[in-house]
């Protein structure tokens, strides 16, 4: 495949409003690309694997930047910079965990140019897709990735319904294990949609990694209180500590109570098209006090139903072993 | 309008990928136009009195048939609903229900087959040169047998065109994962591209056929045969009006769908 390393021609749309870019998307959907951050985008563009006819630029629209309290937690503008979510006093005192998240991506160049919002809409590093073959997220009929000759070390263990790729992104589990609320935006009007639910798997949808409709904007993400200031732990375990796409990941929120667990939400990274949740794990910890041998009992069930493809039986055990030390406390 | 889609891949190769989804507005819409215009040219004729569903009744579907026709519709609307929705922008889970049901529809098939071609007569259904008077003879076209050219006609029409969903529907099967066996790459991308393009194509001619078969069923004149596919039976008078009792002779039902399930393994005259 060709690098150009070159934007193609491209139609370039710079709206200062949420409303602007909202009419320009009902407008424009089908052949306009939102551009946030554009650390995944111009790969993109430039190596030819996807093209379009316009682009609106979401980056003059203060609206959908900043980080701010409000009655019943904190709003995240979807063009707040990775940057800026770790260093906000907000997010570093009450959700720790989304701040430890952000902070693990990529690099510090990426992370002051890469948004929140970016970072949750990123598309899949499936390198048979991203190379541009046809395969099924492609829209095409087949799934390179999972054949009997596939490279498919960093592929999904769940929920592969023809695809096997993986959400890259490490602020979904975060914000999954936050419970957290994403508010799409379009001509038609807001819908909150909860964490769970705008991460799609390719049984619903094949082509596509959220909810957000074609006309749709992402304008921020909504963090409740009933999260904030509990236990958390948050790893990511990758080829490399800097620049790199998680292996495996896990994000837990745990509620404690006279030391024991009230209440526990664990999303994993890495092992899915979507961040997968762990209700088998969650369940079995409520009670029990934050210990290995808590963590003994419960990590099993994590990987409990995992297909593993040819080369990514690896993340069964580092699974398990990161439900482990995420219990350990 | 596209006929096929096609992708150019990284080689600079168009890959065929399948039908161009744009048919299914083209096949409602000549649908619709077909039927509106069938419903005009109804209303504009003035029908004579119906015959009566009161008599003797006398049987023509047995019920192993019934049975297969609904099995056969409900996995049928599955399919449709499960591979169509998604095009049309309704997201849900729809590959699982998709596949067993076409393993439903292809278990019903494979029972029919082996049915027709050992228990029934074969040829009540299959289209004869004698048939063609129905349609040149006018006013004076003969009356059918147990299934006029029409129904004959649907009937070859959707069993090409099952078949030929049924077959390449099991070849894409083949590459997915299921509960008995993992996915297999037994096709090239080409040839799997030949199967998401027949199988496309026939769904959206069956999606046609499928709306004129509902519509036939629902008109007052062809109501009998509705009732004949639940309850099994027609009456002598709607025998008279509408077939040549020397060219199909069923078993009398005296005493109703039950007395036509009890006929034992199916008189010849019936089948």
């Amino acid at each position: 495949m060709t690098a150009y390393d070159v934007m193609p021609d491209i139609e370039l749309y710079q709206p200062a409003t949420v409303e602007d870019a909202t009419e320009l998307a009902a407008r424009l959907k089908g052949s306009a690309w939102l551009l946030a951050g554009g650390q995944d985008t111009y790969g993109w563009l430039k190596d030819r694997a996807k093209t379009v006819e316009a682009m609106i630029d979401l980056k003059g629209i203060d609206a959908l930047k900043g980080i701010r309290e409000t009655p019943g937690g904190v709003e995240i503008g979807a063009l707040t910079t990775l940057t800026e979510v770790t260093q906000h006093p907000l997010i570093g005192e009450r959700y720790p965990l989304l701040r430890e998240a952000a902070a693990v991506v990529a690099s510090p160049q990426i992370r002051n140019m890469g948004t929140l919002g970016g970072n949750l809409c990123q598309d899949t590093r499936c390198w048979y897709y991203r190379r541009g073959l046809s395969c099924y997220r492609a829209g095409g009929n087949t799934c390179y990735a999972d054949s009997p000759a596939g490279m498919n070390r960093e592929h999904a263990l769940f929920g592969a319904s023809r695809c096997v790729a993986v959400s890259p992104s490490d602020t979904a589990i975060a914000l999954s294990a936050l419970e957290a609320t994403m508010i799409a935006t379009s001509r038609r009007g807001s819908r909150e949609i909860p964490a769970d639910d705008f991460f799609v798997g390719p049984d619903v949808d094949i082509v596509n990694m959220t909810a957000l409709a074609a006309d749709e904007v992402l304008a921020s993400v909504r963090l409740p209180d009933r999260w904030a200031n509990a236990e958390f732990h948050f790893e990511k375990v990758a080829d490399r500590n800097v620049w790199d796409f998680a292996l495996v990941s896990i994000a837990a929120a745990l509620r404690m109570r006279d030391g024991h667990i009230e209440n526990a939400r664990f999303a994993c990274g890495g092992v899915a098209c979507v961040p997968y949740r762990l209700p088998a794990v969650e369940r079995a910890v409520v009670g029990k006090p934050r210990s290995e041998s808590t963590g003994e009992q419960a990590a099993h069930l994590a990987s409990r139903g995992a297909a593993p493809l040819n080369h990514n039986q690896f993340k069964v055990p580092l699974m398990e072993n990161l439900v482990r030390r995420a219990l350990r406390g | 309008m596209e006929i096929v889609r096609y992708r150019e891949d990284v080689w600079g190769r168009e890959v065929l990928l399948g039908v161009s989804w744009d048919f299914l507005w083209l096949v409602i819409a000549a649908t619709f136009i077909v039927i509106m215009v069938h419903a005009a040219i109804m209303l504009a004729r003035k029908s004579g009195p119906r015959p009566s569903a009161d008599g003797e009744r006398l049987s023509r579907h047995a019920a192993q048939d019934r049975w297969f026709h609904w099995i056969t519709a409900a996995a049928f609307f599955v399919l449709l609903a499960t591979g169509v929705l998604p095009i049309v922008g309704v997201k849900f889970p729809w590959l699982t229900a998709h596949w067993v049901a076409g393993i439903v529809l292809t278990a019903a098939i494979v029972f029919h087959i082996v049915r027709s071609l050992f228990w029934k007569d074969l040829a009540a259904i299959w289209i004869k040169p004698s048939d063609l008077a129905e349609l040149t003879g006018g006013s004076a076209a003969p009356l059918p047998g147990k299934y006029s050219l029409a129904q004959k006609g649907m009937h070859l029409a959707m069993a090409v065109l099952v078949l030929v969903a049924v077959g390449t529907g099991i070849a894409m099967l083949v590459q997915i994962d299921t509960p008995w066996w993992a996915r297999s790459n037994f096709l090239s991308e080409a040839a799997l591209g030949w199967m998401f393009l027949l199988h496309g194509l026939s769904t959206l001619a069956l999606i046609g056929f499928a709306a004129l078969h509902l519509y036939f069923t629902a008109r007052p004149e062809k109501q009998f045969y509705l009732r004949a596919m639940v309850k099994g039976w027609v009456s002598r008078s709607e025998l008279a009006a509408h077939h040549d009792p020397a060219r199909w002779t069923p078993d009398a039902a005296a005493s109703g769908d039950a007395a036509a399930q009890a006929v034992p393994g199916l008189g010849a005259d019936a089948r």
